[in-house]
């Protein structure tokens, strides 16, 4: 089946969809060293938010530059400002403390479950941080809406914000004996996350971004995780319930977050742990128990990890065909090896089974350092993967546009 | 002028006491000890240290039929042997004069024979033959610097050491 570029004008949520198969990325980039040691000094107080922030200026062009460069379309600013993908929103919520988990341990309820996580992934306490509500939040002057601008300004390309999801956010950030003095549980919390992430979708969709993403990589922790109720796996270190109560929960704040707001394409990002390149201690399993779900949010695409075994069958999606756009996770990014072109496109043609081309991007199975002190590649490696993807999408356009 | 603090520490302050313990007798003696700690049984498998000041409560895990109310003393060894060298550290590193951000240690050891404990053994070892001890640090120094300090925090250090040589323990007995 061929498809003309012509009737792709208009689709989504007022997003420009030129071309098909866009290539994107998730959103985080690997930061040069002194990146990472202004980000410290600006932690330790040593250098004043503006100060890093004209440093970050550097770094944001340079990772503009390498994507326009590889040929991605819709382009991030790398989130060059961030300390990782959630917690960077301390600084723009009052109420928010930024937490190690060394600090939180006093707090844990299953400590020795907490304990073995640890070990297992041979980290420290104190190397994971954590945004905990620690007071009435409010959202001091948005909370991206200054990397959207100085993106803009730089860029000619498509523009996407990923932002903590709601569900995330909320989990992460509520810690019983820390939050609920303010917040007695955790859905007062999510009312005011709902109220401050809906302002912030407003603000970019008036400032002209073309996609927002929100990252929700604990929803994979509900699915595939363990049975520890507390882990710091993609960020899910508040206490969790039944698996099905949890997507269900997080379908509502989600629709929660989004209801009524056009002019923007949505995303959601799910992935099963960008921390380590050792894959045998992130998660795995096939999308299946979280589609019924996924499907019921009001979003336009699912960003998905698909470049690595762990993401199991794609056969799940059979039953959804079409339903929404997909992301198709391509490469990996915690390896250095490139991927062949040629092997994208033929994982991309398992996916246009299920999926018609006009409603797949291409990226990344995630980002490239989502947390700043953890990248998980080099910048020049993370390019070199971007242009294999681009190289991919060439022939795939040329295959399936006429 | 305010006296200068590192790592938490008043560094002079600490220093003339480190060179006390070198150049006044009393000093030497009072921290060469006798160390002291009196353990008394609370029933069942739990026990109270008092040490000085200080009372530590110990129990055994659940699975061995106690209340698990508290950390065994096997678990405490291995948290003492951490503590020591932690502190080690952090005398090496404040006396160089280098910043410690974070740091912990993780420690963990097997028994070789445990069933001797259990009394269903006659021979080996029922301790831990090794105790691995890892040390995370976050800290303004290069990486050969701060493998330098954990070096010499282990061989200095009077807990580690005593778990790691040959220690006698005299025992005495008096039934009243």
């Amino acid at each position: 089946m061929k498809h003309s570029e012509a009737h792709l004008e208009g689709e989504g949520r007022g997003m420009r969809q030129s071309k098909l198969f866009p290539v994107s990325v998730v959103g985080s980039w690997s930061r040069p060293p002194w990146l990472v040691q202004a980000l410290r000094r600006r932690q330790a107080g040593e250098i004043s938010s503006e100060e890093f922030n004209r440093i970050a200026d550097d770094a944001v062009l340079a990772a503009v530059k390498y994507q326009e460069d590889a040929g991605v379309d819709i382009v991030t600013d790398g989130e060059m400002r961030r300390d990782n993908f959630y917690s960077f929103v301390v600084e723009k919520i009052s109420g928010m403390k930024l937490m190690k988990v060394s600090e939180l341990l006093d707090y844990m309820k299953d400590r020795a479950a907490f304990e073995e996580i640890l070990r297992a992934l041979d980290v420290p306490a104190f190397a994971i941080k954590s945004p905990i509500a620690v007071d009435k939040i409010r959202a001091r002057d948005g909370l991206t809406l200054d990397e959207l601008d100085f993106l803009k300004e730089h860029t000619t390309r498509q523009t996407k914000i990923p932002l903590p999801g709601p569900y995330l956010l909320t989990r992460s950030s509520w810690f019983e004996g820390l939050s609920d003095s303010v917040y007695p549980t955790r859905e007062d919390l999510a009312t005011d996350v709902v109220q401050i992430l809906r302002g912030e979708v407003l603000a970019l969709q008036a400032r002209g971004v073309d996609f927002i993403q929100f990252d929700e990589p604990s929803l994979s922790q509900v699915v595939y995780g363990e049975e520890a109720e507390q882990t710091f796996m993609c960020a899910a270190l508040g206490s969790r319930r039944d698996p099905s109560e949890e997507l269900e929960f997080a379908v509502d704040l989600i629709n929660q977050t989004v209801k009524g707001i056009s002019g923007v394409k949505f995303g959601v990002h799910i992935c099963r742990g960008n921390w380590s390149r050792k894959e045998e201690v992130l998660l795995r399993g096939n999308y299946g128990p979280l589609l019924p779900y996924l499907m019921r949010m009001q979003v336009d695409q699912l960003v998905l990890e698909m470049a690595t075994p762990r993401a199991g069958e794609l056969e799940v999606f059979k039953e959804y065909r079409n339903e929404k756009e997909i992301g198709v996770g391509v490469v990996n990014p915690r390896t250095d090896d490139i991927e062949d072109p040629q092997a994208i496109v033929r994982r991309v043609k398992e996916v246009l089974r299920f999926f018609d081309p006009e409603r797949i991007t291409l990226n990344p199975d995630c980002g490239f350092g989502t947390f700043a002190e953890r990248c998980v590649n080099t910048a020049e490696i993370a390019y070199r993967k971007l242009k294999a993807i681009s190289a991919a999408a060439a022939i795939l356009r040329r295959e399936y546009t006429h | 002028m305010m006296e200068k603090e590192l790592n938490g520490i008043r560094v002079e302050r600490f220093q003339a006491i480190l060179d006390s313990m070198r150049d006044d007798p009393q000093v030497l003696q009072a921290v060469t000890g006798p160390w002291k700690s009196r353990i008394v049984w609370q029933g069942g498998l739990k026990t109270k240290a008092y040490m000085r000041k200080h009372v530590v409560d110990m129990d055994e895990p659940e699975g061995l039929d106690a209340q698990d109310s508290a950390a065994s003393a096997h678990e405490q060894l291995l948290s003492a042997v951490g503590t020591c060298l932690t502190v080690g550290f952090v005398i090496n590193a404040t006396k160089r004069g280098i910043k410690i951000h974070d740091l912990e240690v993780a420690l963990e050891g097997n028994f070789e024979n445990i069933l001797k404990w259990a009394g269903h053994s006659q021979t080996g070892n029922p301790g831990y033959p090794a105790i691995k001890a890892k040390l995370f640090v976050r800290a303004d120094a290069d990486e050969a610097t701060l493998r330098e300090l954990w070096k010499l925090a282990y061989e200095g250090s009077p807990v580690a050491q005593t778990v790691a040589r040959p220690t006698q323990i005299l025992t005495e007995f008096e039934a009243i």
